[in-house]
């Protein structure tokens, strides 16, 4: 377990009356990809929302090695400020002498065109670079990314897939993806675990998961062929 | 039933208080009746159809101009009072045409920017007697009974506050009423269910302005005297601590409210000139307390006295049922 | 053509101080979304203390200096009050701003007195052509124009002022990167107080501030925000200037009973513009 960065124990998280997590356990280990997936209001957001400390558990316990770096569902750029100005404020944590943009740009090569304009006037795949980057100025060990695809062409999303693969491999980043895309979720993860109305109904090695009858069915699209 | 009762026991109440109450403090009842008939359309508005307004001294104000410019030019003094109301509503609707469309805070600016005007406007017209105001409204009469003492305006001022709050249960309780409600919580979803958004707050708007238009018309006969100087921009906000304090969308708040302020501001007076205070001392602690009781109450009462007494009540009646419960043989 | 430089010249200093109130109200909006009706209390409360301290004899500067610090202060009080409370929706902040102000009123009242007061400015006039402009307008301006300058280098330049505008563009993503928005609303709130308490002692010497507030700063200086959408700062200052020209033009040329009134008209008309052109869906998720 010494290698846990983070471990979610029996998480239960309440807006008002609703219950949005109902005993919830995930773990995240150093350098590990994965994935939570599941339906629309199922709590993925939610349950990221909470490990970013915006909002407050019920109950359950959070414990946290190192440092966690959130990337929002729906980008939320800054959209009045330029990029360099995102990816400082990425940085606020880290105090005055840690808002030096200069390595973001060295591994997400393709904001340095753009980096003096207003991140608002940027396409969707340009925003979630910049998001990422964003979130990678903290120098997390751990990216949560909400919903990394949504919105976004192939193309673009292969690409920012790509560099996440490049931050695991040369830098041992660890992601947890929550991702609507479950056949992109599951090819890129090692682990996997499914969120359904609060709690988690399966989770296991991505392989496994994804050969469940119950995922294939739901989210993989039963018989029907990739494209 | 207990409620038919409480409200039955209230009623009667209120009706002996001006028979027992000494000369002098006949005229707070009249008052302290007229400004909860105010805050009862306030209410309405800001708990119903959730608007804010900080003008609602300048419809009451108009109420008073209406009754008082048309007795001092020889109308029967009833059709003045009638009038009153008629006049105001008349007003707010036409300009609630323009202003409703605004939303929160706009709309609280706009509330505010229309009484500061109005204000302007009766200070330099020669025609509402300017600064100094109009003076020498005659009493009421209906009928050939004139209302010459203050115990016939108290009572007055008890029927009109009655009906005032008969026509907002009804309101509330009526399909309309379930719509407003709609509107508070959320403007799109009430749309999206079909209720004529623009045309209910339009009419909460005017039905409000309707009761301080009635409200200021009986306080022109009462004092016989009217001066732009006492409807100041401070009034407006007095009906809005009243309002808040007591409890908005409930049918008793309002009334609670006003009492609660009038009262307390009646101590403060007291208080505020005995000797060594200076002049201005009685008003200042008002507004002092006003403003106090106005921010605690958003901080820590949002909801008003009435729901939280409600509550309270609720709390205090479960408990003695679960008590009554475990004693009780199994 | 002399009468109209010294109108522009006066109107532009009368005008620097209802911007200087309109751009508090602005700052204060843009982070907490919170409409502060407290503003000008600010005003009138720095004017008075420096009328104070300037009467126990400090000098000029350092008591205007320590005024706008007092009303920079009582900002931060007041946004304690407002927004402190987690939980407190911005149009419950709003009644509490106004209740403040109003409580403000009373403590000016008890402190200082009703009588109007007033303190001395830059002495001496300058003449153009036929007409004398008083020397103290010219301070205004001069005090103001570098004020608003480094305000703009302030929120383009350093991180303390990006991180305000990234508040003010997305609260959630200021969150999500850590920023504490409770923290820079406060802040803002300081920042209205001592803008507003510059306008107040600025102002003072050339037009007297009594304790019922200068209605005319006031309702011009919420006029001024209003143009700028309540968000845009450089429309503000635009408003505000563009304010106190027309209102000195109209009381030169045509004579000056209805100013406050013509300005309530505008703001009025501006405000029901501006909300036709917006839908309701957006006014929601404001």
């Amino acid at each position: 377990m010494a290698d846990q960065l983070i471990v979610v124990d029996d998480l239960v998280v309440r807006y008002g009356t609703a219950t949005a997590l109902d005993g919830v356990n995930l773990t995240v280990g150093a350098g590990e990809l994965v994935t939570l997936i599941g339906p629309n209001g199922a709590g993925k957001s939610t349950l990221v929302n909470t490990l970013s400390g915006i909002v407050a558990p019920a109950a359950g316990t959070i414990t946290v090695r190192g440092r966690l770096a959130h990337v929002p569902e729906g980008r939320e750029v800054f959209p009045d400020l330029t990029v360099d100005d995102n990816l400082r404020l990425g940085g606020w944590r880290n105090g005055r002498r840690g808002r030096d943009t200069s390595r973001i740009y060295e591994i997400l090569p393709g904001l340095v065109r753009v980096r003096k304009q207003r991140a608002g006037l940027l396409s969707g795949g340009q925003q979630q670079m910049v998001a990422v980057g964003r979130a990678l100025m903290a120098r997390p060990d751990v990216l949560m990314i909400d919903e990394l695809s949504l919105g976004l062409a192939p193309i673009v999303v292969t690409e920012l897939v790509a560099h996440l693969r490049e931050l695991n491999a040369e830098h041992g980043l660890a992601v947890l993806l929550i991702e609507q895309n479950a056949r992109l979720a599951l090819g890129l993860c090692s682990r996997a675990y499914v969120l359904e109305a609060g709690r988690v109904v399966l989770e296991g090695p991505a392989g496994e998961v994804a050969a469940s009858p119950r995922v294939a069915a739901a989210y993989l699209g039963g018989g029907v062929s990739a494209p | 039933m207990r409620r038919a009762a409480l409200i039955g026991g209230v009623a009667v109440v209120t009706l002996v208080i001006p028979l027992i109450l000494p000369a002098g403090q006949l005229a707070t009842y009249v008052l302290l009746g007229l400004a909860a008939i105010v805050t009862v359309g306030l209410s309405l508005l800001m708990g119903y159809a959730g608007q804010v307004s900080l003008g609602q001294a300048s419809l009451y104000a108009i109420g008073g101009y209406t009754a008082g410019l048309m007795s001092v030019h020889g109308l029967p003094s009833l059709l003045g009072l009638l009038a009153a109301p008629v006049v105001a509503a008349a007003i707010a609707a036409l300009v609630g045409v323009s202003l409703l469309r605004l939303r929160g805070h706009y709309l609280a600016f706009a509330t505010l920017a229309l009484q500061l005007i109005l204000l302007s406007v009766l200070s330099q017209g020669d025609w509402a007697g300017g600064a100094i105001g109009l003076q020498g409204i005659p009493r009421l009469s209906v009928a050939g009974v004139e209302f010459a003492d203050d115990l016939s305006y108290a009572y007055l001022t008890w029927a009109a506050l009655a009906l005032t709050l008969l026509v907002s249960y009804n309101v509330i309780h009526s399909r309309a009423g379930r719509g407003l409600r709609a509107l508070a919580t959320s403007e799109t979803a009430a749309a999206a269910s079909g209720v004529p958004v623009g045309r209910y707050r339009l009419a909460v708007f005017a039905l409000s302005a309707a009761f301080a238009g009635l409200a200021g018309g009986v306080y022109a006969f009462f004092v016989g005297y009217l001066a732009p100087g006492s409807f100041p921009v401070l009034l407006s906000i007095e009906y809005v601590v009243m309002a808040v304090v007591g409890g908005l969308g409930t049918i008793s708040g309002p009334v609670v409210g006003a009492t609660a302020i009038v009262l307390l501001v009646r101590a403060l007076t007291e208080f505020g000139t005995q000797p060594g205070m200076p002049s201005y001392a009685p008003s200042v602690l008002s507004y002092a307390v006003y403003a106090l009781l106005l921010v605690l109450a958003m901080l820590f009462l949002p909801r008003g006295l009435v729901p939280a007494a409600r509550e309270a009540a609720r709390e205090a009646a479960r408990e003695l049922a679960e008590r009554r419960g475990r004693k009780a043989p199994t | 053509m002399t009468d109209l430089v010294a109108y522009i010249l006066t109107g532009l200093g009368i005008g620097a101080g209802f911007a200087l109130v309109g751009s508090g109200i602005v700052m204060i909006y843009r982070v907490t979304r919170v409409v502060n009706f407290a503003q000008g209390a600010f005003a009138v409360l720095a004017a008075m203390t420096a009328s104070t301290l300037l009467a126990a004899n400090l000098p000029h500067g350092v008591a205007e200096i320590l005024a706008v610090a007092v009303a920079a202060g009582t900002g931060l009080l007041v946004g304690a009050v407002a927004i402190g409370k987690p939980g407190t929706t911005p149009g419950a902040s709003l009644i509490i701003t106004l209740g403040l102000g109003v409580f403000a009123y009373a403590v000016e009242v008890l402190v200082w007195g009703d009588q109007p007061r007033s303190f001395p400015g830059v002495p001496g006039a300058i003449d153009i052509g036929d007409s004398r402009v008083p020397a103290h307008y010219l301070l205004i301006i001069g005090v103001t124009v570098p004020v608003f300058v480094a305000l703009a280098v302030f929120f383009a330049r350093t991180d303390l002022g990006k991180a305000l505008s990234a508040c003010a563009s997305n609260r959630y993503a200021a969150r999500v990167v850590g920023i504490s928005v409770t923290r820079m609303g406060l802040l803002s709130f300081a920042f209205g107080g001592a803008l507003g308490g510059l306008a107040g002692v600025l102002v003072t010497p050339v037009q007297q501030v009594t304790f019922d507030t200068d209605v005319t700063l006031i309702v011009n200086g919420f006029a001024a925000a209003i143009l700028g959408g309540l968000t845009r700062p450089a429309v503000t200052l635009a408003g505000g200037l563009l304010l106190g020209v027309g209102q000195t033009m109209i009381a030169g040329y045509i004579g000056g009973a209805y100013q406050t009134e013509v300005t309530l008209l505008l703001m009025l008309s501006v405000m029901i513009v501006q909300a036709a052109r917006r839908s309701t869906l957006q006014e929601e998720s404001a």
